[in-house]
């Protein structure tokens, strides 16, 4: 059976905006991007899915809604080329992969922020890092290891499993 | 700077990012030969790299250590509260819609005879109560209205009855559901008033019974048609 009211609410207001943010940057659409929210998390309240990551579930029913929605434009005569939608669809997919990723970094806490920033935006050496932030490079290596795995655990919840 | 091999495993992260010495990329490579632990990490987390290329410069917006998911419009700020009300509406508005169907997707006479415009309504599961056997009518929007109509024809002793479920109405004004016989006699079988919501759910009578009912119109109380379904 379907969600009450009180858990559709507290779904919307925890994975909202994030899923704004998503949607957004995904779509450039500021219209849309309500509306878009608002069916992904009428269809987790008509399906109420049996997932343990809820996160995952509705990054890709907002992915199907986004593509879908392109694919409807596509079909606009001016436009139907199916080459067109098909390149179309692989950058949409690219953006929201991008988008999912840069979600993904926001949720590292700050010190794991700081070493993915040095070490692969920044491309400083361990030695390099350790001396910017001031701590032994033991203390580099451990962060790297553990900003790694929780960043493949925050994309994992995220549906991103490439 | 050495590294125990006890301690080898945790050169993972440098290695995926970059940024290790070249003795400890040597001995990271050496001891992962023969690790099926760090095999399987590596495993885990070898396609990060490229992930983490697809973000913006510096890795997005998000990165600047203290955001918090402070995207700019619309973005990081909590949800406003009308839009839980504009979301709980919408549930409302479907969860009443949703009754329509059960009665009928339940049905084991269930029949969809006539599916109207591209209106398809949702699918569930089951109901917890068993409801008459029904035959279900989605009356087609003539063009030029946007009306969503819903009828379930349930079949009784005294003739039909016909709950109706409508949205997308005129919000003024008087509305009918006609019904029209075999021999294309036309009478009234539910009137009632249109809602500022534009959405109701009325039921209505027939002495016909089901197979005697060739066709339902909804119209208005000036007569012009909104929706038709033939049976």
């Amino acid at each position: 059976m379907p969600l009450d009211e009180d858990a559709v609410a507290a779904i919307y207001r925890e994975h909202g905006p994030m899923l704004r943010r998503v949607v957004w940057r995904a779509t450039s659409d500021a219209n849309r991007v309500d509306d878009i929210v608002q069916e992904v998390i009428l269809r987790v309240w008509k399906q109420a899915p049996d997932t343990d990551n809820l996160r995952a579930y509705l990054i890709t029913t907002a992915r199907h809604l986004i593509v879908d929605q392109h694919r409807a434009a596509g079909r606009r005569p001016q436009q139907a080329q199916l080459v067109e939608v098909a390149e179309r669809d692989s950058a949409l997919d690219r953006a929201l992969d991008q988008v999912l990723v840069e979600e993904a970094l926001g949720r590292l806490q700050p010190n794991h922020k700081e070493i993915v920033r040095c070490l692969y935006y920044e491309r400083l050496s361990v030695a390099e890092t350790a001396a910017r932030l001031g701590v032994p490079e033991g203390t580099v290596k451990s962060r790297a290891y553990y900003a790694v795995r929780n960043l493949r655990a925050v994309l994992d919840e995220m549906g991103v499993t490439r | 700077m050495t590294t125990g091999s006890d301690d080898l495993h945790v050169l993972l992260g440098a290695y995926v990012l970059g940024g290790l010495s070249d003795d400890d990329h040597s001995a990271f490579s050496e001891h992962l030969r023969t690790c099926g632990r760090c095999q399987t990490d590596l495993g885990q987390v070898s396609g990060l790299p490229r992930l983490l290329g697809l973000a913006g410069p510096e890795g997005g917006p998000l990165m600047a250590t203290g955001a918090t998911g402070g995207d700019r419009p619309p973005g990081g700020e909590p949800v406003e509260e009308a839009n839980v009300a504009r979301l709980l509406d919408e549930v409302g508005r479907r969860r009443r819609r949703r009754r329509g169907w059960l009665a009928v997707v339940a049905a084991a006479a269930a029949v969809v005879l006539f599916a109207g415009g591209a209106w398809l309504g949702p699918r569930l599961a089951a109901s917890s109560t068993p409801p008459l056997p029904a035959t279900h009518v989605a009356a087609a929007a003539v063009s030029g209205s946007g009306v969503r109509v819903d009828i379930a024809l349930v079949p009784r002793g005294w003739g039909t009855q016909l709950d109706i479920d409508c949205e997308d109405m005129p919000t003024q004004g008087e509305l009918a559901l006609w019904v029209v016989d075999r021999s294309g006699r036309a009478m009234t079988a539910a009137s009632w008033r249109a809602t500022a919501a534009g959405y109701s759910r009325v039921t209505g009578a027939t002495a016909l019974s089901p197979s005697e009912i060739r066709s339902l119109e909804v119209r208005t109380g000036t007569g012009k048609v909104l929706a038709s379904a033939r049976t």
